[in-house]
């Protein structure tokens, strides 16, 4: 059953409240090239925790690779499949945060990675 | 318990044909917690208004628990939501002549609950999201975060087997959205299914699935160790 009783229940529910914390913060990087990683090393009270995140560029622009015409479907849909194909194949010690939306004409989109743990 | 299959939705104007979702498929079991991530335009919204029966979808089905209900007439629909899914938006969509305890009672009026218990459930629910003392609050004496608070109690006063979750932390800061993010944790871990469209990889990491989209189609999902 989902009721509300047993949420109400949960003693953790309370505790939840209680515990605030920050859950982002934002810092400001200089323009990251492509493939350099960014380490970001964050210390609370004695635990120290690193962490790697990389920018990846993977083409966008797939004129070469049209084979059913160069309509908007057949352009997003070969665009797509590179996409995918690339993303799949990716490093897999690499975890994928993001897709940023690539600017209008821009030849390549730009993927947030996250090194695993 | 939710399932796609080839979901297709197109927006037509007059000169103009834009694909938002192409061939979407999904397959969302019961107790799971779902994030879809994309970018602004990638279909998030739309692909979660179709999930939620909100809007048609131009091809394509979707089942729930096992029944397809993508053809269902109107009344129907309302009937299916009513009694299985609750909705949190980014920008909470109360109505502003409520008040807070009328809010979260109005999903219990339209299942016809009876007085008693009515009562008894919405102040159980906002007791429980802390928001009891301002229970007799217009929506706009309120903060964003507390806003969202009565969003989620008006959501899950009826115990949806379902939440659908639109960018719920969106107008929050750091502290009502981190609230938020683990009241529907907890609602997820006494077994809700939730589904939540985020631009945060913060709230996507409370999920056990992360599907990204991008123009419309799935990209990539990444399941969590749970």
């Amino acid at each position: 059953m989902l009721g509300f009783e047993l949420i109400k229940s949960s003693k953790t529910c309370y505790s939840i409240y209680k515990t605030r914390s920050m859950r982002e913060v934002t810092i400001p990087l200089p323009l990251v090239k492509e493939n350099e990683q960014v380490e970001i090393q964050v210390n609370v009270g004695k635990k120290r925790k690193i962490e790697h995140y990389k920018i990846d560029s993977f083409q966008w622009e797939c004129e070469d690779e049209l084979s059913r015409g160069n309509d908007a479907t057949s352009i997003s849909l070969a665009r797509i499949s590179r996409l995918k194909k690339l993303i799949e194949s990716y490093d897999k010690s690499w975890e994928l945060i993001q897709i940023f939306a690539p600017l209008e004409n821009s030849e390549f989109i730009r993927v947030l990675y996250r090194k695993k743990e | 318990m939710l399932k796609t299959k080839n979901l297709v939705k197109i927006f037509r104007s007059d000169e103009i044909e834009t694909t938002a979702l192409n061939n979407v498929n999904l397959d969302i079991s019961e107790g799971e917690f779902v994030a879809i991530m994309g970018p602004s335009g990638c279909g998030k919204s739309t692909l979660l208004n179709i999930l939620g029966l909100l809007d048609d979808a131009t091809s394509g089905e979707i089942y729930f628990r096992d029944i397809e209900v993508s053809k269902f007439s109107e009344r129907n629909r309302t009937k299916l939501r009513k009694a299985n899914v609750g909705f949190v938006f980014q920008s909470f969509n109360l109505i502003d002549e409520l008040s807070v305890y009328e809010n979260v009672e109005l999903p219990l009026l339209y299942l016809n609950t009876p007085s008693t218990e009515r009562k008894k459930k919405v102040l159980e629910v906002l007791d429980y999201m802390q928001i009891a003392h301002r229970k007799k609050h217009f929506p706009q004496q309120l903060s964003g975060g507390q806003q969202q608070r009565v969003a989620v109690a008006r959501a899950v006063v009826t115990n949806p087997k379902l939440i659908l979750a639109d960018e719920p932390t969106g107008n929050l800061d750091s502290v009502n959205g981190e609230d938020v993010m683990n009241l529907l944790t907890l609602l997820n871990k006494q077994g809700t299914t939730i589904v939540m469209v985020t631009h945060s990889p913060t709230d996507a990491e409370k999920a056990h699935r992360v599907i990204q989209l991008f123009d419309g189609y799935i990209v990539t999902e990444s399941v969590k160790k749970v």
